[in-house]
């Protein structure tokens, strides 16, 4: 494989169990919050990661980007091995991946004007003189749109939609090659959104990095990302490009994710799943999602399903009724209770 | 007469005005959806009118409740209102149920308040309800705590809690944004439920235009403590009418078709206490015109039962008779 073909971020079965204790007994549970995620990301590409809450995008975020190890598997940058945390090597690395989370307001230090936070990467990783740096910082808060004079500013005198820029310029301003954000929009407003979205779309096809987008709205997956990984329960079970999975999901779960999207004029029937999102801490046997799958079939609760091109159309889906492998199971499962 | 019928209804904290003249009608059995970004006043504006708001605020203009004030009106008034004609589901929900006491037990407190019940018929009144909105095993979840039932299912009590009063308006202010988006469709398609078997009305207030517009027949959308556009949910999509709206329906990245740059509307929600001159929206709007910044537009009728604050807007030709209701 020459390095032009080789992914900038691989990831290979990546599973993670967190053990913790609940009540006054302190017995402990182990919730397995990535369980066998495998994902790539190309120079350039972005792949969007959807699920609902306690699904894991966030864990399988501080996997990749080695701010946690996995307890199995293992995640390569740039052909080598991710050093362990904290080590030098990782150290070094990290100018290379940036992280952007949810709220904007918490990632900044509110005491600092947003001038010297998005400075500080520099200084860390000592990349450039003390004039080099000015320039970058001008640069990069140029590139995210904000005007110079937004330097002097605190982070409690910008608007949202400014705040998100500050920490986008601060993960860019050691020119990554890898960008995840981790929710990047959820906290802003709906217009706010949008300006951050657009903005994304540009700098990534100007920059040519890889992006991994992590979000709950199927919409703004759609918009920013290449290519869609849908989770449930710590597992990707489909994987495929936005407008296929959009149009035609494969997988009962993407089914309902999809149908869930509210739009204006809406004439399709919404799959309106029964039960409650799964506890993590007590996964179902087999496929994690039959107790909420409309089209369970028996060997759903004791086969796991795995995540491979199905035969007809080469779309990678984690189901076996999706496969062809069995035939859908009794679909009055939908009006149970 | 509307049922409920807002007339110019303004807020202030101190000197900063929160609600800038609000009008709006409810009718009987209606679903209204109040959209808008996070601050154009959603909350207070069915605080203000329940009297819920704290002392500081001063609160004018009118509400009437088939045809009775409430605004100033005493307690005596207002407490049957309250939790019994019109229920409210609060935006925090976590501020709403008491964590130490057990769920039935908070809806049976609503049941003696608002109908009196007590006792057996009580007990399983709290069952039925606890059923209607899909709690399953009712009779042994009436004894669970808060924290032991996930988000959707406080969801769902909090909507218990809301039916016990036997209300004929039910306001839900954010009532699924907490959740997830397979639970939020859970909850839409309950309210729906609902209403077709009571013939309640509902005002749904989100920020998510897409959420409203499948529940509600009507849409209000506000920016910064003003109405700016009022019409049927199809009319807010087939012809939005207030720059704000449209740049609102821009901002929503499509489902399908060409992925494209998205419209997005530049800056970000003025604070109460600097409130531009002219159209609050003006500084934000592409269409703005020099007198967008003298005039604060008032509402025009664009069509039939469709209102829009916009100086631009197009009025509906001469002829064209506009329901009361509307111009409420
Ligand atoms: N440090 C930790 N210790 C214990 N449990 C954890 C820890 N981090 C995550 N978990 C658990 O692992 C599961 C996955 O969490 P994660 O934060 O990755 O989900 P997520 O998909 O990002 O959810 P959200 O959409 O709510 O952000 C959850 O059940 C969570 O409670
Ligand atoms: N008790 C209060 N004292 C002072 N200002 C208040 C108070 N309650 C609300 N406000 C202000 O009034 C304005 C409108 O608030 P409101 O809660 O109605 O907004 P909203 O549209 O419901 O927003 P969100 O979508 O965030 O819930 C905001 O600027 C808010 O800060
Ligand atoms: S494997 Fe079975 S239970 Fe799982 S999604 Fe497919 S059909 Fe449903
Ligand atoms: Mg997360
Ligand atoms: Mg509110």
């Amino acid at each position: 494989m020459t390095a032009s073909q080789m992914p900038l971020l691989s990831a290979q079965d990546l599973a993670r169990t967190y053990s913790i204790r609940r009540g006054m007994a302190g017995r402990v549970t182990n919730v397995r919050a990535v369980d066998g995620v495998t994902l790539t990301i190309a120079r350039g590409e972005t792949l969007g990661l959807v699920g609902e809450s306690g699904c894991g995008k966030s864990t399988t975020a501080r996997l990749v980007l080695g701010i946690e190890r996995p307890d199995e598997g293992q995640v390569r940058f740039d052909g080598a091995p991710m050093p362990g945390s904290g080590s030098p090597g990782w150290a070094a690395l990290r100018k290379r991946m940036q992280l952007v989370f949810q709220d904007p307001l918490s990632a900044l230090d509110r005491r600092l004007p947003v001038g010297l936070q998005i400075r500080e990467p520099l200084e860390i990783h000592r990349m450039g003189t003390p004039a080099e740096q000015n320039a970058r910082v001008a640069e990069v808060m140029e590139e995210v749109g904000l005007q110079p004079h937004h330097a002097d500013r605190h982070p409690h005198a910008l608007s949202g939609g400014q705040r998100q820029r500050a920490v986008i310029a601060r993960a860019l301003v050691t020119q990554p090659d890898l960008l995840v954000c981790d929710e990047p929009i959820s906290a802003l407003d709906v217009s706010i959104q949008a300006q951050v979205m657009n903005l994304l779309v540009e700098l990534q096809e100007r920059l040519g990095m890889g992006m991994l987008f992590v979000s709950h709205d199927l919409r703004a997956v759609r918009q920013i990302s290449h290519r869609v990984a849908v989770m449930y329960l710590g597992r990707i079970v489909e994987e495929g490009a936005p407008d296929e999975i959009l149009h035609a999901p494969a997988h009962p779960y993407s089914q309902a994710l999809v149908s869930a999207i509210p739009h204006p004029g809406k004439t399709a029937r919404r799959i309106v799943l029964q039960g409650d999102p799964p506890n993590p801490a007590d996964r179902p046997p087999g496929c994690a999602f039959h107790p909420r799958c409309p089209v369970t079939a028996m060997r759903c609760r004791t086969e796991t399903p795995l995540l491979k091109p199905r035969p007809s159309d080469g779309r990678r889906v984690a189901c076996h009724v999706a496969q062809g492998e069995v035939a859908p199971g009794h679909v009055g499962q939908l009006e149970l209770s | 007469m509307a049922f409920v019928q807002i007339r110019d209804m303004s807020v202030a904290f101190g000197s900063a005005p929160a609600l800038r003249g609000i009008s709006l009608s409810v009718e009987r059995g209606e679903a209204l959806g109040l959209v808008g970004e996070s601050g154009c006043g959603k909350s207070i504006t069915w605080l203000a009118a329940l009297g819920l708001l704290p002392r500081s605020a001063k609160v004018g203009g009118s509400v009437l409740l088939d045809g009775v004030e409430l605004i100033g009106a005493s307690p005596s008034v207002l407490e049957p209102v309250r939790g019994g004609r019109i229920a409210m589901i609060f935006q925090d929900p976590a501020s709403s149920l008491n964590p130490v006491h057990r769920i039935g037990h908070q809806i049976a407190e609503a049941l003696a308040l608002h109908r009196g019940l007590t006792g057996a018929p009580a007990r399983a009144e709290v069952i039925r309800l606890l059923d209607q909105v899909g709690i399953p095993d009712a009779k042994t979840r009436a004894n669970a705590y808060p924290h032991e039932l996930s988000g959707g299912q406080n969801q769902r009590v909090m909507i218990a809690m809301a039916l016990a009063g036997e209300p004929e308006l039910l306001v839900a202010d954010e009532p699924t944004t907490a959740l997830d988006v397979t639970i939020q469709a859970q909850i839409l398609d309950l309210l729906g439920t609902i209403r077709r078997d009571t013939s309640m009305g509902l005002v749904l207030i989100s920020h998510d235009l897409g959420v409203v517009s499948e529940t509600c027949s009507r849409i209000a959308v506000m920016y910064a403590g003003r109405i700016v556009e009022q019409a049927e949910s199809a009319a807010i999509f087939a012809n939005p009418s207030h720059p704000y709206t449209r740049g609102l329906l821009g901002a929503m990245p499509p489902i399908s078709g060409p992925r494209q740059k998205l419209v997005s509307i530049p800056g970000s929600v003025p604070e109460a206490s600097r409130m531009p001159q002219g159209c609050a929206f003006a500084p934000r709007c592409s269409e703005a015109i020099a007198d967008c910044t003298r005039v604060d537009p008032a509402a025009v009728t664009v069509e039939a039962n469709h209102l829009a604050a916009c100086i631009r807007a197009t009025p509906a030709k001469t002829g064209t008779r506009t329901p009361e209701r509307v111009l409420a």
